[in-house]
C-alpha cells in the first residue's frame, strides 16, 4: 500500500506512516478505555399496567345502560367499559382508599363511596372525579354502598352512617344520628325505603327516608343487602346464608330455612326472578314468590366472592374478588384475566 | 538477530533431544504424579460458586435466605389426573412426601412447605375467638365432611389457593429449600427422584423443578458426558490416523492432549479446585488447542523429512525451531485471554479461568517440547499405515486457497469478509445476557425437567422466586400502615409484568386476618388503620403457632420483611425488566420507615450474575483483545501486527455472537467460559500461516510465492486440525445436555471461521496490504536466511 503513495513524495508517505503507526496505539488505547470504563447498559422493556390488574378486587358495579359499565374497588380503582364489558379503561380518582360502592344516573353522572368517608362524583363520564364533602365525624365513616332514587343519592356505612344527597352527590347530610352499628344496604320503591345492617338490624321508612322505624327480624346475623320488586315484596340477605322474605312491605319478615352456610352479600330483582350472590361463587335464585330457592354457582369452578351483581342488557356484571361478566349462555369471563 | 534466536532455540532442542530419554522419563514421572492428583479431583457443582462475590443482591440473599428462602428451592407438583386433589389418595401422598423430605440430604427442614406441613394455616373465627391452626397437620381429613371443610378452608385462603393449590384445584405444590455448602447433590437428587417415583401413580402425576434438581440432572448425565468426551477423542484419533497416515501423526497429538489434560487436572486438584460437570466442553476446547499445536509440529516434521532432511532428529529440531515463535505466541496469547476471565468476580468463572490458564500453559511442555522430542524417535522415512490417501483432496483445497489469493478473487474474499464482519457485528448486538428462552437452556426443551417446569409454571404462579427485603429502620416498622400499603402497592406494580405470576407478603396476610375478624366480610379485607391494629392482626395470625412460622413474611420484631415475587421464567430479559421496575418503584415511592433491598432467591441471584456478566462483558472482550494485541506487538515488534491479528479474532467473535443471538443462546454463567476461551482460539491458525509467509520471505523476495508456500506448508496443518476437530466436535450434538450440544456447535463454528480466515482471508490481506512486519520495507528489508547448519 505504501508503495502507491510513493509518487506523492515523502510528505504523503510520512503522513501514511504516522497514521499506520498511530492507529494501532489508538486502538490499544480504545480497548484499554473500553475494558476499564465502558459498562454495557441493559435495555429494559416498558411494562404498561393493564386497566384491570390481577390483584384488583371490586366491591361495586353500576350499569346505567347496556353499553356503559362502571366498577369500583380496592385502592381507589374505578374502571369503565363503553362496550358492554369487552374492554375497560382505568379512570383517575385521586384516592387510594378502597371504594365500596358505585351508582350511576346515566353515562355521564355517577357517584362512588368508600373507606374514610370518601365520596367522589363525576359529571363527565368519569374523565374527572371530584371529592364531595360529607358531614364531619370523629368515627371512621367507612361507607359501604350508595343507591340512587331519582336525583337523590343515599350512602350507608359504619357507625350508623346514613347520608343523603339531594343533588346527585354534590352535598350530603346525615339522615340518622350516628350509632355503633353499621348499615350495609338501602333500597327504595317510591317513598317506601328499607335499611339493613349489622346484627340483623332492619329499618323502614314510609316518607322517602325522612323518618325511619325499627323493624324486628327473626335473626341476629348481619344483613348485607336488601331488594324489593314492588312496594310489598322484598328479600334481604346476609351472613351465613341468612335469607329473609317479606310480602307486606317489610312490616314482617319470614326467615327462609338456610340452604347454605356461605355468606350472601347481594340480592337483586332480576326481571322475573330473585338473584343473590355471595362467598365462594354461590348464587341463589328464586321465582317471584321467593319461597323456593335454588342454590347454584355463578359458573362451574368459580369460587370467587361476589359483593354485587348487576344486569345490563343480556349480561350480568359481577363485582368481587375479580370483575366478571356472565353472558346469557352462562359463560363467565373474568376481566383482565387471560384464562379462567 | 533472527538467526541468533533461531540458534538458541535450535541448541535448546538439540540438548533436549540428546537427553530425550531423560526428558520423556521426567515428563512421564510428572504425568504419573499429576495423574494421581487428577484422579482425586471432584466433579460436582457448588452453588455458592455460581454467585458473584461482593454483589449487593448476593449479600442480601446470603443474609436473609434462612428466613425468606434462598436460591436452592425445589418445587414438587402433585397433580390429580382425574377430579381434584381433595381425596385421601392424593393428600396422603402429599403428607408422605412432606414427611419423607425431611430425610433428604441437605434439606432445610424448616423450609418444607405443603398442605400437610405445619406452616400452612388458616385463621378462623370460632366461639372462643380467633384462632390460627394448620390446615392439614398432623392428621389427614378422616371423612368426606372433613375433606369438604379442608377444601373450603383452602378456597378461602389466598395464601394457599393459588400459591400452593392450583386455581383449578387439580394440583398442589410442595416446596423445599436446600442448604448451600458441602452436600452430596447426587445423593440428594437420587433421594428426591426416589420420593417422586414413590409418589407417582394411583392417578397422580408428580413433577419436580428447582436448581438442585437441574444440577442433579446434569450430574446424572455426567457419565454420558464423559462417554461423549472419550468418543470425541476416539474420533479424533481415527481422523488423524486417516489423514496423516502415520503412527506419529496419530499418537503424538493425542499424547499432547492427554498430558496437558492430566497436568491441568492435577494442578487444579493441587490448587484445591473441583471440576464443574458443565465445563467438560471447555476441557475439550483446550485439548483441541494442544492437538492443534502438536499437529503443526508434525506437519512441519513431515515436510522436512519429505524434503530430504537426513535424520529424524534433524527434522524434529528444524520443526521445533521454525514453529517455536508462532506456537509460543499462540499459547501465551491464549493463556492471557483465558486469564482475563478471572476478572469476572464469580468464583466458578475464576476457577475455570485459573484451570484454563494452567491448562493452556501445559501445552508448552506437552506439545512444544514433547512432540519434537518424541518425533526424533520416529524414522525419517515415511511409512504409511493404511492405503487411503486423502492428501490430494487436502492439496486441492489448499490449491483453491492459493488460486484465490493470487487472482482477483482475493478482492471478492476480502469484500465478502468485510461485509460479513459488518453484518454479523450489527446482528451480534442482539445477543442476550442471561437465559434467552423459558426453561433451562442447559437441557433440551423436551427434556423431562423442562416439561415439568413448563407444567408447573402453567398451573401455578411461577416456580422461580425472588424476594425483595423490606428493611425497617426501627423494630415494628412492618406494622406501620404506610409500609404495609407501600408493600401491597409494590406487589401490584410488579405484577403488571406478565412474567410475574404472583407475589406474597405480610401485606396480603393481614387483610385476610382482618376479614376473618369481621365475620368473613370481604369489605373488611384491608390493612389495619394503625400500627396497633396491624400488630393485633399479626398477633392473631401467629397465636398458637410455632415461633418462626411467620418468618417467611417478617421477622419476630417486625423490623425486616420480604415481598416474594413468583416468576414464570428466569430469562435474562424478564429478570432485567423486573429489577429495573423494582428500582423505578422504589425511586418513585420512597417510604419513611423502611427501605427496599434487592434481591434474594434464585431470580435475585441470577439478576446479580447477569448484571456482573453484562458489566464485565465489554471489559472481558476488550481486555482479551488487548492481551492479544500486546502479545503480537511484542513478538513482531510492530504495532501493526497487533491490529492485523485482531481481524480474524473480531470476525470469528462477531459471527459466533450472531449465531448465539440467532439460536437464542444467551450469554450466561455456563456459556461465558467457552466464549472467553474462544476469543483467543481464533488466532492460532493465522499465526502459523503468517509466520510461514515470513519464513518463506527469508528465502526469497517473492511475496506471492511465499504465500503459496505458506499455504501448502502450515496451511496443511491448519486444514488437518480444523477438519479433525470440527468433525469430532459434532459428536457433542448427541449429548442429553443441550448446553453441551450448543457449545459443541459454537466451538465448531469458531474453528471453522478461524481456519477459513487463516486460509482465505489473511493471505489475501497480506497480499493486498503488504504489512511491513511481514513483507518488510525498503528501510527494514527482510533478512535473507543463511542456510541453517544441520548436524
Amino acid at each position: 500500500m505504501l508503495r502507491r503513495f510513493k509518487k506523492y513524495g515523502g510528505g504523503a508517505r510520512g503522513v501514511v506512516t504516522l497514521m499506520s503507526s498511530s492507529a494501532p496505539l489508538v486502538i490499544v488505547g480504545g480497548l484499554l478505555y473500553a475494558g476499564l470504563f465502558v459498562k454495557a447498559e441493559a435495555l429494559v422493556q416498558k411494562v404498561e399496567p393493564p386497566p384491570i390488574e390481577r390483584r384488583d378486587s371490586f366491591y361495586g358495579v353500576a350499569a346505567p345502560d347496556s353499553r356503559v359499565v362502571w366498577a369500583a374497588g380496592a385502592g381507589g380503582k374505578i374502571v369503565r367499559s363503553e362496550d358492554g364489558g369487552e374492554s375497560w379503561a382505568r379512570q383517575i380518582t385521586n384516592t387510594e382508599v378502597n371504594l365500596q360502592g358505585i351508582a350511576a344516573w346515566d353515562s355521564d353522572s355517577a357517584v362512588a363511596v368508600g373507606n374514610d368517608g370518601v365520596v367522589i362524583v363525576t359529571r363527565d363520564g368519569g374523565r374527572s372525579w371530584a371529592r364531595a364533602e360529607i358531614p364531619a365525624s370523629g368515627n371512621p365513616n367507612k361507607l359501604f354502598r350508595v343507591r340512587i332514587v331519582g336525583d337523590t343519592a343515599w350512602a350507608v356505612g359504619e357507625f350508623g352512617a346514613l347520608l343523603r344527597s339531594p343533588d346527585r352527590g354534590e352535598t350530603w347530610s346525615r339522615a340518622l344520628p350516628e350509632k355503633d352499628r353499621a348499615w350495609n344496604d338501602i333500597a327504595f320503591v317510591g317513598d317506601a325505603g328499607w335499611l339493613v345492617g349489622e346484627f340483623g338490624a332492619l329499618m323502614k321508612s314510609g316518607d322517602g327516608g325522612a323518618s325511619w322505624d325499627e323493624v324486628a327480624t327473626p335473626n341476629k346475623a348481619s344483613l348485607m343487602s336488601v331488594a324489593f320488586r314492588d312496594a310489598e315484596h322484598g328479600v334481604a340477605v346476609g351472613l351465613t346464608g341468612t335469607l329473609l322474605v317479606t310480602a307486606d312491605g317489610g312490616v314482617s319478615w319470614q326467615q327462609v330455612p338456610a340452604f347454605t352456610r356461605e355468606h350472601l352479600y347481594s340480592v337483586t330483582w332480576d326481571e322475573g326472578r330473585w338473584l343473590a350472590v355471595g362467598d365462594k361463587g354461590v348464587m341463589a335464585t328464586a321465582d317471584a314468590g321467593a319461597d323456593q330457592w335454588q342454590l347454584g354457582r355463578v359458573a362451574d369452578g368459580d369460587v370467587s366472592w361476589r359483593t354485587q351483581i348487576t344486569r345490563a342488557g343480556s349480561r350480568y356484571f359481577l363485582a368481587g374478588s375479580n370483575l366478571a361478566v356472565l353472558d346469557d349462555t352462562g359463560a363467565l369471563s373474568v376481566a383482565g384475566h387471560k384464562r379462567m | 538477530m533472527k538467526n541468533t534466536t533461531f540458534g538458541k532455540v535450535d541448541r535448546a532442542f538439540a540438548f533436549l533431544i540428546r537427553f530425550r530419554a531423560l526428558v520423556v522419563a521426567a515428563v512421564a514421572l510428572v504425568t504419573l504424579a499429576m495423574g494421581y492428583q487428577a484422579s482425586q479431583i471432584e466433579v460436582k457443582t457448588i452453588f455458592s460458586d455460581l454467585l458473584p462475590r461482593d454483589h449487593p443482591y448476593v449479600a442480601v440473599n446470603q443474609r436473609f435466605k434462612q428466613t425468606f428462602g434462598g436460591s436452592n428451592m425445589v418445587s414438587i407438583m402433585l397433580e390429580a389426573e382425574r377430579g381434584d386433589i381433595f381425596n385421601r389418595t392424593v393428600l396422603a401422598k402429599v403428607q408422605k412426601l412432606t414427611v419423607d423430605l425431611q430425610q433428604v440430604e441437605g434439606v432445610d427442614t424448616y423450609q418444607i412447605i405443603s398442605l400437610a406441613s405445619k406452616k400452612i394455616k388458616e385463621v378462623r373465627a370460632s366461639t372462643e375467638g380467633v384462632e390460627s391452626r394448620p390446615l392439614m397437620w398432623p392428621e389427614l381429613p378422616r371423612d368426606d365432611a372433613e375433606l369438604a371443610a379442608l377444601k373450603a378452608a383452602v378456597l378461602n385462603n389466598p395464601l394457599v389457593y393459588g400459591p400452593y393449590v392450583s386455581t383449578d384445584l387439580k394440583a398442589t405444590l410442595v416446596t423445599v429449600d436446600f442448604n448451600d455448602g458441602s452436600m452430596d447433590y447426587t445423593r440428594a437428587f437420587n433421594q428426591l427422584m426416589t420420593l417422586v417415583g414413590e409418589a407417582s401413580g394411583d392417578g397422580v402425576a408428580v413433577r419436580i423443578v428447582g436448581e438442585p434438581v437441574l444440577y442433579g440432572w446434569v450430574n446424572h448425565y455426567l457419565h454420558e458426558t464423559l462417554t461423549i468426551f472419550f468418543f470425541a477423542v476416539a474420533a479424533l484419533v481415527v481422523l488423524l490416523c486417516l489423514i496423516t497416515r502415520t503412527w506419529h501423526g496419530t499418537i503424538l497429538p493425542l499424547l499432547a492432549g492427554m498430558v496437558s489434560a492430566v497436568w491441568a487436572l492435577g494442578a487444579a486438584r493441587l490448587m484445591g479446585f473441583h471440576l464443574d460437570p458443565l465445563v467438560v466442553v471447555v476441557a475439550f476446547l483446550i485439548t483441541a488447542q494442544a492437538i492443534s499445536n502438536s499437529v503443526q509440529l508434525i506437519a512441519r516434521f513431515d515436510d522436512e523429512t519429505g524434503h530430504g532432511v537426513a535424520s529424524a532428529e534433524a527434522a524434529a529440531r528444524a520443526s521445533a525451531r521454525n514453529l517455536f515463535k508462532p506456537s509460543m505466541l499462540a499459547i501465551v496469547a491464549d493463556a492471557g485471554c483465558v486469564l482475563v476471565v478471572a476478572l469476572t468476580p464469580i468464583p466458578l468463572l475464576q476457577k475455570i479461568s485459573f484451570i484454563g490458564t494452567v491448562w493452556v500453559l501445559t501445552i508448552l511442555v506437552s506439545a512444544l517440547i514433547l512432540t519434537p522430542v518424541m518425533l526424533s524417535w520416529f524414522g525419517a522415512r515415511q511409512r504409511y499405515i493404511h492405503p487411503i490417501n486423502i492428501n490430494p483432496l487436502l492439496m486441492r483445497i489448499l490449491g483453491l486457497c492459493s488460486a484465490i489469493v493470487t487472482t482477483r478473487w482475493r478482492y471478492a474474499v476480502l469484500g465478502a469478509a468485510a461485509a460479513a464482519f459488518v453484518v454479523s457485528g450489527l446482528y451480534a448486538f442482539n445477543l442476550k445476557v442471561g437465559d434467552a428462552n423459558p426453561g433451562s437452556p442447559i437441557l433440551w426443551p423436551d427434556s423431562s425437567y423442562n416439561r415439568d417446569a413448563a407444567e408447573i409454571n402453567r398451573q401455578f404462579q411461577g416456580s422461580d422466586r425472588m424476594f425483595v427485603v423490606v428493611a425497617g429502620k426501627e423494630p415494628g416498622a412492618l406494622r406501620e400502615p404506610e409500609v404495609l400499603s407501600s408493600m401491597t402497592r409494590f406487589q401490584k406494580y410488579m405484577e403488571a409484568q406478565p412474567e410475574v405470576g404472583g407475589s406474597i407478603s405480610l401485606g396480603d396476610i393481614l387483610p385476610q386476618v382482618n376479614r376473618v375478624l369481621r365475620e368473613g366480610n370481604p369489605m373488611y379485607q384491608e390493612l389495619g388503620k394503625s400500627a396497633d391494629e396491624n400488630s393485633e392482626l399479626m398477633y392473631m395470625f401467629v397465636s398458637g403457632s410455632d415461633p418462626g412460622d411467620m418468618d417467611r413474611y417478617a421477622d419476630a420484631d417486625a423490623k425486616n420483611g420480604a415481598v416474594t415475587l413468583f416468576f414464570r421464567d428466569h430469562q435474562g430479559e424478564t429478570i432485567r425488566t423486573a429489577v429495573a421496575r423494582v428500582r423505578d418503584y422504589v425511586a418513585q415511592h420512597p417510604i419513611k420507615d423502611a427501605e427496599y433491598l434487592l434481591a434474594g432467591g434464585l431470580v435475585g441471584v441470577l439478576a446479580a450474575v447477569n448484571e456482573v456478566i453484562l458489566a464485565g462483558q465489554i471489559e472481558a472482550i476488550a481486555l482479551a483483545l488487548l492481551v492479544l494485541v500486546v502479545c503480537c506487538t511484542v513478538t513482531y515488534r510492530s504495532t501493526v501486527a497487533g491490529v492485523f491479528f485482531m481481524i480474524p479474532v473480531l470476525l470469528s467473535n462477531t459471527i459466533t455472537f450472531s449465531y448465539m443471538a440467532w439460536q437464542g443462546i444467551g450469554m450466561n454463567i455456563n456459556t461465558l467460559p467457552v466464549v472467553a476461551l474462544g476469543i483467543g482460539l481464533g488466532v492460532d491458525y493465522t499465526f502459523y500461516i503468517v509466520d510461514g509467509i515470513r519464513e518463506n520471505l527469508h528465502r526469497s523476495h517473492n511475496v506471492e510465492r511465499a504465500i503459496v508456500n505458506a499455504l501448502m506448508g502450515p496451511g496443511k496443518g491448519v486444514l488437518i486440525t480444523a477438519m479433525t476437530l470440527i468433525t469430532s466436535v459434532v459428536l457433542w450434538n448427541f449429548s442429553s445436555l443441550r448446553l453441551q450440544a450448543d457449545m459443541g456447535v459454537l466451538i465448531a463454528l469458531w474453528l471453522f471461521i478461524s481456519a477459513f480466515s487463516a486460509l482465505f482471508i489473511m493471505p489475501a490481506l497480506v497480499y493486498v496490504f503488504r504489512p511491513e512486519f511481514i513483507v518488510g520495507s525498503k528501510r527494514h528489508p527482510i533478512e535473507q536466511a543463511e542456510p541453517v547448519m544441520v548436524g
